[in-house]
């Protein structure tokens, strides 16, 4: 049985008088405190009913039906609101007081010193873990974060160093008098380029996006059917993408080169861009991702007489929307990294990373650009990860070969 | 061949044609399907099936792109086992490279991330930031050159020189002896990639009521935990974080070119990838690189497969 509050200001009507006060009432009984000294206990065997009052319910009348035949009317002006005991409303009820707590109110009226149990440093979700051993992993992650940060820290801090700081002996981490300086340098040098910059971040920009949408949607359009029908040849398929998966772009980036030779590609986007339609690691985590989604949902849709078109595009693809995260975040690094040196080179069709890569190259004089270049093209990876951190690992809590 | 033979031979070849017959109904019956994945296929056999068809037939042949492919045999095989010493170089520092941070990037990324998961909620999306970050950096690597440059201005030469331990700089990048050291502490640094993401999502996953059942049942450590509850959960996901390790310690490309430089003194940092550039984009044989490029497809098919075979022992 579970016990209820109802706590409203409330009227109650009195053989034809109303007296105003507050009603606390459990299933089976109920108090009502008038404001003028007026206090009606009701308990269980006296109540036959309690009429209007069911839990989450809003009620404006609430009758009281005694076995001696009496009633009494609530009239609740607000409307009632029914609290379960478990809600936090209950909190501001006063609360009947634990045994235990009686004893320490005495105890300390009696000015007694009272030994409260020490609470926990560390809140201790597994119960069979050594303090010892949670105690030595949090210092090594501690260390270990902090060397893998470290190269990353003093990149930015090197970015930020003035000129005569970059070559002072002993060299610091962090800059003294940091400066954006370099940051306009590297402005300043891309205006002088024999390619006006802008050229280069529109290419960037327009590689990754087509990129990406295309693998997006082609990759997704496979997924659907390899994860979902059962069809000749389909496991067969999915195994050899899941063997591809470790073939980089360096081990076929020469036959690569020959095919693309042969169908005319080299200096043109589709060479960037078709290879990067057909990515494994695409392919593979939407159908793992897809996987999960519940077969029924698509028979009843079958049943319905939608088409497979429209099943994919409108059950589906909205119900997979952690795994396009994760498929354009893998898309857009590789694409963003891709400095495509050897398949493009009209010197006006290079990405933004090559061009910033030959400043970088430029030799001592440019160490302070070649820091902030390194800053640029690192922070737009990891910022997006940062924001879609949670989409990702639920995508990749599917990313299992099973085999 | 005796006649219950020739029965069981004919009876078996019925079977195999019904079976063929009844796949192609059923392809018929779906061939949406097959409309589906019609465009990633055609894509994907362009571009990752057809190089390492054509890497195979190219291997047999001299081919420089401008003259048409010249039929060699074996003899691109036999240059480079026998003739080739910077080839043998090169393998014997990707094997290096890959035995040592192939394995020990591996566990590690699988200790960090079990160790993360541990952290409460807050403490853990920071973590993993920390910890994925330098694997989707972009070159940040290059910034190493900085820190193990070789005269006194190098970070790592200055707080040594500070320190006492050495009197003169090193030239760590340049100095053939100290070149492997360095590279595998980068390619560490750079280990924790998708591998190390999936075992955090990994964890995530795992039923809580299997651990409160392990306690019930008498676990008592976490090693025990580990091994009885938590790795058997994690199979797939340990599979594929070992293709992704096979993948990143095979294919070593960037890193040596960007701190060693290309080419390396005494070709000390060399790996079997930058030979592969090296004759395919530098000295365009691409026959003799595409030789290259099918030893190293070969050898990575047969690490998954002992790594696969290994992992179907784990936890049982």
């Amino acid at each position: 049985m579970s016990e209820m509050n109802y706590k409203s200001n409330g009227t109650l009507v009195l053989n034809g008088k109303k007296i105003r006060g507050e009603l606390v009432a459990t299933e089976t009984s109920a108090v009502f405190t008038g404001k003028k000294s007026t206090t009606i206990e009701m308990a269980y065997p006296e109540i036959e009913v309690l009429k209007n009052v069911r839990n989450g319910d809003m009620a404006s009348t609430i009758t009281v039906k005694m076995k001696s035949g009496e009633e009494y009317v609530f009239m609740l002006p607000n409307g009632l609101k029914v609290y379960h005991y478990m809600d936090k409303m209950w909190d501001n009820k006063p609360r009947v007081r634990s045994r235990a707590e009686e004893l320490h109110r005495l105890a300390e009226l009696r000015g007694e010193r009272i030994v409260k149990p020490k609470k926990h440093l560390i809140k201790r979700r597994h119960p069979n873990r050594s303090i010892g051993g949670d105690i030595g992993i949090y210092v090594m992650l501690a260390v270990v974060a902090f060397a893998m940060a470290f190269p990353l820290i003093f990149a930015i801090g090197s970015a930020l160093k003035p000129l005569d700081e970059l070559f002072r002996f002993p060299p610091t981490v962090l800059p003294k008098n940091p400066t954006l300086d370099n940051f306009s340098d590297l402005i300043v040098t891309m205006g002088q380029s024999w390619v006006p910059f802008t050229r280069y971040i529109t290419n960037t920009v327009f590689i990754t996006a087509v990129g990406t949408f295309g693998h997006l949607v082609i990759a997704s359009m496979a997924a659907f059917v390899l994860a979902k029908y059962d069809f000749p040849g389909g496991k067969l398929f999915f195994g050899i993408v899941t063997t591809a998966l470790m073939f980089s772009g360096y081990v076929t980036g020469i036959p690569n080169y020959v095919i693309m030779s042969k169908l005319n590609m080299i200096d043109t986007y589709w060479a960037l861009l078709l290879p990067a339609f057909a990515a494994p690691i695409g392919l593979f985590m939407m159908k793992q991702f897809m996987e999960g989604l519940p077969t029924a949902l698509i028979e009843a849709a079958h049943i319905d007489g939608a088409s497979e078109f429209r099943i994919f595009w409108s059950i589906v693809m909205p119900n997979v929307k952690p795994a396009w995260l994760t498929v354009i975040i893998f898309s857009v690094q590789s694409l963003w990294n891709n400095p495509a040196g050897t398949i493009i080179y009209s010197e006006a069709k290079k990405p933004l990373v090559y061009a910033l890569q030959q400043i970088q190259a430029g030799g001592i004089a440019r160490t302070g650009q070649a820091a902030a270049v390194t800053v640029v093209v690192m922070a737009v990876p990891i910022f997006i990860f940062i924001l879609s951190q949670s989409q990702i690992l639920e995508t990749m809590a599917s990313s299992g070969i099973k085999d | 061949m005796s006649n219950t033979q020739l029965g069981f031979t004919r009876r078996y070849l019925n079977m195999k044609g019904d079976m063929f017959r009844y796949n192609m109904a059923k392809a018929k019956r779906m061939k949406v399907c097959y409309l589906f994945l019609a465009p990633y296929a055609l894509l994907f056999i362009t571009f990752f099936i057809l190089p390492i068809c054509t890497s195979i037939f190219y291997g047999f042949t001299y081919y420089n792109i401008l003259e048409p492919a010249r039929f060699v045999g074996l003899q691109n095989y036999i240059n480079l086992i026998l003739q080739d010493e910077v080839f043998l170089t090169s393998v014997k520092n990707t094997f290096v490279i890959a035995v040592i941070t192939g394995p020990l990037g591996y566990i590690l990324s699988f200790l960090f991330a079990w160790f993360i998961n541990e952290l409460p909620k807050w403490l853990r999306a920071i973590a993993v930031v920390v910890f994925y970050a330098p694997s989707i950096a972009g070159n940040a690597y290059t910034i190493f050159s900085i820190i193990f440059r070789g005269d006194a201005y190098g970070y790592l030469n200055s707080f040594l020189l500070n320190l006492g331990f050495i009197d003169a700089p090193i030239l760590w990048l340049t100095d053939p002896n100290y070149i492997m050291t360095v590279l595998i502490i980068v390619i560490l640094w750079m280990s924790m990639g998708t591998g190390f993401l999936s075992f955090v999502a990994g964890f995530q996953g795992i039923d809580k009521s299997m651990y409160e059942a392990g306690y019930v049942d008498g676990v008592r450590n976490r090693w025990q935990e580990l091994y009885h509850i938590t790795l058997p959960s994690m199979k797939p996901m340990l599979l594929f974080g070992a293709v992704m390790s096979i993948t990143s310690a095979f294919n070593v490309c960037d890193v040596p070119r960007a701190l060693a430089g290309y080419p390396s003194t005494d070709y000390a940092a060399r790996t079997v990838v930058t030979h592969l550039f090296d004759y395919g984009f530098s000295r365009f044989e691409m026959g003799y690189a595409s030789a290259i490029a099918t030893l190293l497809f070969l050898v990575m098919i047969l690490c998954k497969k002992v790594i696969s075979a290994a992992l179907e022992k784990v936890g049982t």
